[in-house]
């Protein structure tokens, strides 16, 4: 009995550890956005901030964070609802009706594999031919490249799990495709198209490869922001850590709200 | 059987999702293909011409920063892919023997891997600092002085592999953990009565039972690493020299810095290439062990 409480101990004290490893850093710009100037260069480095400065905030969100923050909600939530449009349908008819066999579904699973990059430098070439860089409209084009076959993927998986019998019996009742799609499908799929949307949205929130290029000075992601910051002459410790808080706080929302489905989301429904 | 008006309706149904991604992907990939056959360069006083093969010989055989940004890409692909494996095997193991608090620490431990990467690598650079950074804080204060993380060259490709292990290893820990406990219990349990236990027990049992699911993972992080750039961007800019430089990050440079989109276009053919050679045979391996 006693061996076993110890056992019990040592992995709590392994897993705890663990626990405290993956949440250090995150104490340490929480940290860092409230401390005050002088507190970054001394050594040793301040662990705790004497008072809470809650400037840094402001400060960033006027340095062009809160630009940042618009820009990265205006394409994010864009780019979801193009997938969702284009995705669930296609994702009825790969599911339902076998379109394209196995070939279609394998080629739109493969562009996981792409390295951005080698889209990136064409894309780039293509669209400053047609005026798309520095656009709203050329991040969101481009973020289809991950974000489409990532919610057409999701969403086959959901609608393979729902039964079929009702499908059918509208079927029989005179519906036509379309109409058992909007009317049936869509409706019991909806936790599926939740779960596609937020992945979307988060993961278009959190790219900086794509934004990166295709940004300039009249669009601007917060991942872009923040890497400005982090590039500059004089590097702002306090305000990038404010700015790094605002960015992650969507991110983190929507995850504790997909607790359930995250492995899923996370490995494009490969795993269940 | 479908009918003509299901068959018809299915089209119309994947018609726009396909053809945008067609626009997206394939069309702008087989340009980057026909440039990447010739000296396209901007800035450059030399007219544009059919090249050949010339840029893709003197990647493999001339230039030896590709060759460096090679080596180093699959050196984070293989410590990146090994320690993370391993590191998530021991959590998800942990978190699979106890009984209570698992939800909770699991989405404790889960938060970098839903974070921008680009937020992961600014707490590396804090991390990492040599002089104000609370890491070689700690080591001073363990008697250990601490090297200058992302601005040495022996140092600055291990801080990209540390930042990026921090923050996906919980992702295979949510991975392997969904393999453990999806294992039948009736086979594990044979197992034991027949004498099954410790490293046979693991060896023989466990890893052919979680393998597939796991796999997956493993796959996902191997791409992943492959396409190391984010971190890069943010921890050193392939420096110090070009110590950490990967092979997307390089070919970024050629592109937007040095203005070479051929070349730059017949680099990112050989990644797209090698990228999927490694992952046919992955999964062949895996494919191999599940039947074996």
């Amino acid at each position: 009995m006693s061996k076993r409480i110890t056992m019990d101990v040592l992995k709590w004290v392994t897993l705890m550890a663990f626990v405290m490893l993956f949440l250090f850093p995150f104490f340490w710009i929480v940290a860092s956005s409230l401390k005050s100037r002088g507190e970054f260069f001394t050594r040793p480095p301040v662990w705790f901030p004497a008072h809470l400065d809650w400037s840094n905030y402001p400060d960033s969100l006027g340095r062009g964070a809160l630009k940042g923050l618009t820009d990265s909600f205006i394409i994010a939530f864009s780019s979801m609802m193009i997938s969702l449009l284009l995705g669930a349908p296609a994702a009825y008819a790969i599911a339902r009706f076998q379109v394209g066999r196995e070939h279609l579904a394998f080629w739109i699973l493969s562009i996981r594999m792409f390295p951005p990059i080698a889209t990136i430098l064409p894309l780039f070439v293509i669209f400053r031919f047609v005026g798309l860089v520095d656009s709203y409209s050329g991040l969101v084009l481009s973020y289809t490249v991950f974000n489409l076959p990532f919610a057409i993927w999701i969403l086959k998986g959901f609608i393979e799990d729902l039964p079929r019998e009702i499908e059918e019996a509208a079927k029989v009742d005179g519906a036509r495709p379309l109409q058992i799609f909007h009317m049936i499908v869509i409706p019991l799929a909806a936790p599926g198209i939740v779960v596609a949307a937020l992945f979307t949205f988060i993961f278009a929130w959190n790219d900086f490869a794509y934004a990166v290029i295709f940004s300039g000075s009249k669009v601007t992601p917060l991942p872009v922001v923040i890497a400005q910051f982090a590039g500059g002459h004089e590097i702002l410790w306090g305000q990038i850590s404010a700015a790094a808080i605002i960015a992650i706080a969507p991110a983190l929302l929507v995850a504790t709200f997909l607790q359930k489905y995250l492995t899923r989301g996370l490995t494009m429904g490969a795993i269940k | 059987m479908l009918g003509q008006q299901e068959r018809n309706a299915a089209r119309v149904m994947v018609l726009p999702a396909v053809g945008l991604l067609f626009l997206v992907t394939i069309a702008p990939l087989l340009f980057s293909l026909g440039v990447s056959f010739t000296n396209l360069q901007f800035g450059s006083p030399q007219p544009m011409r059919w090249i050949g093969l010339d840029n893709y010989l003197k990647l493999v055989t001339k230039d030896a920063r590709f060759l460096d940004a090679l080596w180093h890409t699959l050196l984070l692909v293989g410590a990146g892919v090994v320690t993370q494996t391993v590191l998530g095997y021991i959590i998800a193991s942990l978190l699979f023997r106890i009984r209570r608090g698992r939800t909770i620490l699991l989405s404790a431990i889960l938060i970098p891997s839903v974070i921008s990467q680009v937020v992961a690598g600014w707490q590396g650079r804090m991390i990492f600092n040599a002089s104000y950074g609370p890491l070689n804080d700690i080591l001073a204060r363990c008697g250990i002085k601490g090297p200058a993380w992302l601005a040495s060259q022996q140092t600055a490709l291990t801080s990209i592999f540390l930042t990026d292990t921090w923050q996906w290893t919980p992702f295979l820990a949510l991975i392997i953990l969904a393999a453990l406990q999806s294992q039948p219990h009736d086979i594990v349990e044979a197992a034991r009565l027949d004498g099954a236990h410790g490293w046979s027990m693991f060896r023989f049992v466990t890893v052919p039972l979680i393998l597939p699911v796991t796999g997956i993972g493993i796959l996902l992080r191997g791409v992943d690493l492959f396409k190391t750039f984010d971190l890069v961007y943010i921890l050193t800019q392939g420096g110090p020299g070009n110590s950490s430089e990967t092979l997307t990050f390089f070919t970024y440079v050629q592109g937007f810095k040095f203005f070479n989109p051929s070349y730059a276009s017949a680099m990112s053919f050989i990644q797209l290439i090698l990228v999927t050679i490694a992952a046919k045979m992955f999964l062949s391996f895996i494919r191999r062990q599940r039947s074996a």
